[in-house]
């Protein structure tokens, strides 16, 4: 199937989000210290894996004074990034070719102050049956690597709801109606109130259609062409119909219901509805 | 037949316009204030009749009659009530102060005001997130997080803490309900002749 509306939709809003809280929240850390070495079946052969104690590392250069990676000290030199040495971005680790198992391997990256995914899972599932292992911004981590893959917290959960047309003008354009949903999960009160402010301040935004092709992030987590500017890859799309954040409502859970669970993360909601006006049917 | 013809001063012409005019206006106001109070007590009846606010009404015990949830639960547990609660008053509350005005002016116009949907969202909280509205999250979806937090026991609805089965948010067929409901009246009350809706 060739890429359809929903998809740009999905992709356009995960990466505004990100800059978006990360640029308006400066909701990053900047880290550096040691690597930890680990065995990962799901790699393939060619490289090992060196591993950071935090994941989802800043990989946006248009975020003024985060330390965006370009390489890490293998025995204390300096390695950029090559064919053979790749940041994972993703799961917050250099994957090395060739490097022994007991290299000496260090850097220094930024680290989001939330971990963004996307998930088709609904809220009962994210807060209710789900245990995520915790990555603390707050707290130093432990002197180990994170293990790669798995969700950690404090994480924000991206979902699509639903979409609908409706007749805007003569001529066959419809304003296509998206309700997108995000289930925060903070580590303190502190950290919630500030995700949610800063999105509840999102109202009457604008970004624009960027398609699965404009995505930075290649399979191993690093960035495409070694740098990526969502400032650039947003000019690069201008010409493209924007989408427009018509209403955005944040709340929180209450902390009646929050003693109820099983976790102790605090827990917030952002519901948007973004539109955009369109020819569907030609 | 015989014609007589006089000439009534200016004066007198003038004040008789003015003592007929008022004349009128009063059974205009008066026939308008009839049309509306019939129409408010039309809405208010058809808002406790609809399929949602009844089972909502119904409380703990009822049964899934909007078929928003396959026929699983009810949506007064799904949406994590407590049982003391009392959700539809506060659209109630709201429907009953719409009002009418009259102008003091020279023409014919009435001002009526009724709640917008916006307000009826503002005044309808989740029980469990407060900036989230249950009574828009009946149009928009509702995920089945009140009903796992009732059922954790901390005092919710009785009917939620005591079932076993699982009702997930995808199991949420959502429907119209304010916003169409309040576009209708909308008209209703615009098809009094004169009139200005004034949505507050």
């Amino acid at each position: 199937m060739i890429e359809q509306f929903q998809h740009k939709a999905t992709n356009s809003f995960m990466l505004w989000f990100d800059n978006y809280l990360l640029k308006k929240g400066q909701a990053y850390s900047n880290k550096s210290g040691s690597f930890y070495y680990y065995a990962d079946d799901r790699l393939d052969d060619r490289f090992e894996a060196f591993g950071s104690p935090y994941k989802q590392w800043v990989n946006d250069s248009s975020i003024s004074g985060a330390t965006i990676p370009s390489g890490v000290y293998v025995s204390g030199s300096f390695q950029p990034r090559s064919s053979g040495l790749l940041l994972d971005f993703t799961n917050g680790r250099a994957l090395i070719s060739g490097a022994a198992s007991t290299s000496s391997v260090s850097g220094s990256f930024a680290v989001k102050d939330f971990n963004i995914y996307f998930t088709n899972d609904g809220e009962e599932d994210l807060i209710v049956d789900k245990k995520y292992t915790p990555n603390s911004r707050v707290f130093s981590a432990a002197v180990s690597y994170i293990e790669p893959y798995d969700n950690v917290v404090p994480a924000i959960f991206l979902s699509s709801q639903s979409i609908n047309n409706a007749p805007f003008a003569f001529g066959g354009e419809d304003t296509t109606k998206i309700q997108m949903k995000a289930v925060v999960m903070a580590e303190n009160s502190y950290q919630l109130d500030g995700a949610l402010s800063i999105f509840a301040d999102s109202f009457n935004e604008v970004f624009p259609s960027i398609p699965f092709s404009g995505n930075p992030t290649t399979e191993y987590g690093d960035v495409k062409n070694g740098t990526y500017s969502y400032d650039s890859l947003k000019n690069q799309y201008n010409s493209e119909p924007l989408f427009f954040i018509e209403d955005v409502v944040t709340s929180k859970l209450s902390d009646k219901a929050r003693k109820s669970l099983s976790n102790d993360l605090f827990i917030g909601f952002i519901d948007f509805e973004i539109h955009q006006q369109r020819y569907h049917r030609l | 037949m015989k014609t007589v013809s006089t000439n009534i001063p200016q004066s007198v012409l003038q004040k008789a316009r003015k003592d007929s005019a008022k004349v009128l206006k009063v059974k205009i106001y008066d026939a308008v204030q009839k049309e509306f109070a019939t129409i408010k007590e039309q809405m208010i009846n058809d808002f406790l009749n609809l399929s949602i606010t009844q089972e909502i009404l119904a409380g703990s015990e009822a049964s899934n009659i909007s078929g928003t949830l396959s026929g699983k639960g009810n949506l007064f547990s799904f949406i994590g009530f407590e049982k003391s609660d009392n959700p539809i008053e506060p659209i109630l509350n709201l429907l009953n102060s719409s009002s009418i005005s009259f102008s003091d002016g020279a023409d014919y116009a009435v001002t009526i005001t009724i709640p917008s949907a916006a307000s009826i969202f503002s005044a309808t909280p989740m029980p469990w997130a407060s900036g989230r509205s249950w009574a828009k999250g009946i149009e928009t979806g509702i995920s089945g997080l009140g009903f796992y937090i009732s059922k954790s026991g901390i005092g919710r609805s009785d009917a939620g803490i005591q079932s076993s089965k699982k009702v997930s948010g995808g199991g949420f067929k959502k429907t119209q309900y304010i916003s169409a409901f309040i576009q209708k009246y909308i008209k209703q009350f615009s098809s009094i002749k004169s009139s200005q809706i004034n949505i507050k």
